[in-house]
């Protein structure tokens, strides 16, 4: 199990952050998400693995800087 | 004893005004050359079209000077205004101190938003604003007590030159045992000797117990106020400050959207972008990733080193606590690095305390130079905002005289000896001393891309054409920190900045780049119209942007305009209403600012700037200048030219395929201010029209007598 912005969320051996965000609904166009301390952005999210117990966070990275 | 010596040359006492709905209705006006000090009202008309903060500082800056006037001349003033919502110690991000000058990068308006407690306090002892003109031959410190209602001039002589030491001592010289009742406006030596200096503003952090310090970085505005002979500009205030210190207009109404926005920030910042704890640092791999993050003078987005500078070194080398740089703040993102040792310089085996770095410094004093390694980094930071030196122009400046070395427009018998290279971290460091002692090519550095230019081409026979090109200043002023290349929006978002390439007016690259939300050169200008608007308007009431979209509602993707947060626009809109007693929409904030906005682009104007040619790029911004980088990404930019442009590339060198981006992407960009013009109410000449500055109130005889005597007929 895994947490997705406080909310648990099944997890799966080999889930990627694109299997991830495929499963939401709510992460709409998120460009990048944290796990745990760690960043990860949209061209990683193919090869990025969520580990099990994992806290994710979608990030939303609108207009900033 | 101290080894210091302040004498008292002049002293105005006043009766402090009551504020009043967040307004002192007062500003105060200091001469240096004839220590003149008096109080100016604040007229309602002055309220109700410039508002406040920079809007202030605009208007006693154009009453100040002439269109002749020049950075260092007398009349030139440094204005610095808080704004009517600055000092609100509930509201996120309500402590900001805006500094307006003429700039010697660009000898036009420079403005620059910064932390700290001095705004406030400012306000607080009775003034909306200050205007300093004149210059002082003695060495002066200009101090505002608001408790004891007086403002006194002092000659000093002694006082360290470094703004650490010497916000230190002052903060205790007027403390009266209360430290944290002191903010102090300083210098440094480097700001002296450079065309970028920067000031810093101290806050006192009583966890610590040390000051503190955030940067008016941008454009020189350091470099004017050392040049006046000021050392510094105190202010003393009881910082027992609460919601009831602006005397609002509707107290409860300001309880209730301050507590909403406070709440939501610390909630949801944990779960978001952790500013609480780790300031912009997430930005730099973030900005790799996606190819943004300058490196090697912007040559490249991205470099397999950069997650050295990444938000997870910074987490472990930044001192955990509270760093809000005003009351209160629940983003809180002003970190700092402790008992960090310089390798290099006066402080060299001394143990300091390094306020930052933040995202603009990590990439201005690391990647943009290739340099990887953070305690470089820190110690960049650290001597810059010791010497009062902008990090940003810093970084940019000595990039590109690291890559006219490499490419041998300038050689070691012009650096002095210093192999200039990308990633020499000794040499950078260097630079950056020589600039604080006035001396050596540093010296050189510090007088800003634009010169290095002129006296590169002049006195060492570089080629100035290739140095247009990567030569990353536009107006003048050093580019901060992001890369442009891939989105025409952002490459919009910094040519027409007023005051030049500085993302505070819009940062647009992700909307753009990564979400594809604007499509269509109407959109684009859509864009460009709105949200420089917007970001204007937290400089006119004393305001950091960083509450607004930094943290944002977790409905916020399911609203209608999701990259405006709307429900934050319209939180802001009941904060202004509530303290002011002006009720106002979210698009009433907007025509706020574009008063504010189009009377800078006047301002330029009458300095002889603010014209189209004026918001030219280098070509770097726009597309790859050399065969290296097109290289590095031709498939990016080989597929432009088939895909979008649909040419026949096959069997086409590099310099041509070069050649034939440039000539598209360049049409591009006159197209997008063609766009951004119109939308803006401009001329095609990028000159307000008279039908503009008629519906903004902007329309005084002066205004309209300038823009008629530059060709402007309607």
């Amino acid at each position: 199990m895994i947490r997705v912005t406080g909310k648990q969320h099944p997890w799966r051996a080999g889930m990627t952050v694109a299997d991830l965000l495929r499963e939401r609904d709510d992460a709409h166009d998120c460009p990048v998400v944290r796990i745990n301390d760690h960043y990860v952005s949209r061209p990683n999210f193919e090869t990025t693995s969520v580990p099990d117990d994992a806290d994710v966070f979608f990030i939303p990275m609108i207009a900033g800087g | 004893m101290p080894s210091y010596d302040l004498k008292l040359v002049k002293a105005f006492d006043y009766q402090r005004p009551a504020i009043d709905r967040g307004y002192a209705n007062q500003t105060l006006y200091l001469d240096l050359s004839s220590l003149n000090i008096a109080a100016k009202p604040v007229t309602r008309p002055m309220k109700d079209v410039f508002i406040g903060g920079k809007g202030f500082d605009l208007w006693l800056l154009w009453n100040a000077v002439k269109p002749s006037t020049r950075w260092n001349d007398p009349e030139n003033a440094v204005c610095i205004a808080c704004g009517p919502l600055g000092g609100t110690p509930a509201y996120p991000g309500s402590g900001k101190s805006i500094a307006a000058t003429l700039s010697p990068l660009t000898g036009t308006v420079i403005d620059s938003n910064v932390g700290g407690y001095f705004g406030p306090y400012l306000k607080f002892s009775g003034f909306d604003a200050v205007e300093i003109q004149g210059k002082s031959d003695q060495g002066v410190v200009a101090y505002v007590d608001g408790i004891d209602q007086t403002v006194q001039i002092f000659t000093a002589t002694g006082l360290p030159e470094d703004a650490y030491q010497l916000s230190e001592v002052l903060t205790a010289h007027f403390a009266q045992g209360k430290p944290r009742n002191i903010s102090v406006v300083s210098a440094g030596p480097g700001a002296k000797n450079t065309f970028f200096g920067c000031l810093n503003f101290s806050w006192y952090d009583p966890k610590r117990q040390r000051a503190r310090y955030k940067q008016a970085g941008r454009g020189g505005v350091g470099t004017v106020f050392a040049d006046k002979g000021l050392k510094a500009l105190v202010a003393r205030w009881d910082a027992g400050v609460s919601i009831e210190t602006n005397q609002p207009a509707d107290r409860e109404r300001l309880k209730r959207v301050a507590k909403l926005h406070s709440k939501e920030i610390a909630e949801l910042d944990p779960k978001q972008n952790e500013m609480a704890r780790i300031g912009t640092t997430h930005l730099v791999t973030i900005m790799n990733d996606h190819d943004l993050l300058p490196t090697h003078n912007f040559r490249f987005g991205s470099h397999r080193e950069a997650p050295n500078l990444g938000q997870a070194v910074f987490r472990r080398l930044f001192d955990p606590g509270y760093d809000g740089c005003w009351m209160g703040c629940t983003v809180a993102c002003s970190h700092g690095v402790r008992d960090f040792t310089p390798l290099t310089g006066p402080y060299r085996g001394r143990k300091v305390f390094v306020d930052g770095p933040e995202y603009e410094t990590i990439a201005g004093c690391g990647s943009l130079l290739g340099i990887f390694d953070p305690h470089t980094v820190i110690e960049l930071n650290f001597y810059c905002d010791a010497y009062g030196l902008d990090t940003i122009s810093v970084g940019t400046a000595t990039a590109f005289a690291m890559e006219c070395f490499e490419l041998g427009l300038i050689t070691p018998a012009h650096t002095g000896g210093l192999e200039l290279c990308f990633g020499n971290r000794a040499a950078a460091l260097e630079i950056v001393h020589e600039m604080a002692r006035g001396e050596g090519f540093g010296k050189l550095v510090g007088q800003g891309v634009r010169r290095m230019k002129s006296i590169f081409t002049k006195e060492f026979g570089a080629d100035p054409a290739v140095m247009a090109d990567i030569g990353m200043e536009s107006k003048g002023l050093e580019f901060s920190e992001y890369m442009t290349k891939e989105s025409l929006a952002q490459q919009g978002g910094y040519g027409l900045a007023l005051k030049g390439p500085q993302h505070d007016e819009a940062w647009l690259i992700f909307l753009d780049m990564v979400h594809n939300f604007m499509p269509t050169f109407e959109q684009k200008a859509e864009a460009l119209h709105w949200f420089p608007m917007f970001r204007t308007w937290f400089s006119l009431c004393g305001l950091c942007k960083l509450p607004w979209n930094d943290i944002i509602p977790e409905d916020n993707q399911s609203t209608p305009e999701p990259a405006k947060v709307m429900k934050h626009v319209q939180w802001y809109a009941e904060y202004f209403s509530s303290v002011t007693g002006r009720e106002s929409a979210p698009d009433d904030l907007i025509r706020m600012s574009e008063a504010v906005y189009n009377f800078q682009r006047i301002f330029n104007l009458r300095m002889g700037f603010g014209r189209r040619e004026h918001d030219a790029l280098p070509y770097r911004a726009v597309g790859p200048v050399t065969e290296l980088e097109y290289e590095s990404r031709a498939e990016r930019y080989d597929k432009q030219l088939t895909d979008t442009q649909r040419l026949d590339i096959t069997g086409k060198p590099t310099a041509e395929k070069i050649a034939l981006l440039r000539k598209f992407r360049e049409q591009q960009y006159e197209t997008l201010k063609d766009a951004v013009y119109l939308r803006r109410g401009w001329t095609a000449e990028g000159i307000p029209t008279l039908a503009t500055v008629n519906r903004l109130g902007i329309d005084f005889p002066e205004v309209v007598a300038l823009l008629k005597a530059s060709g402007v007929t309607a």
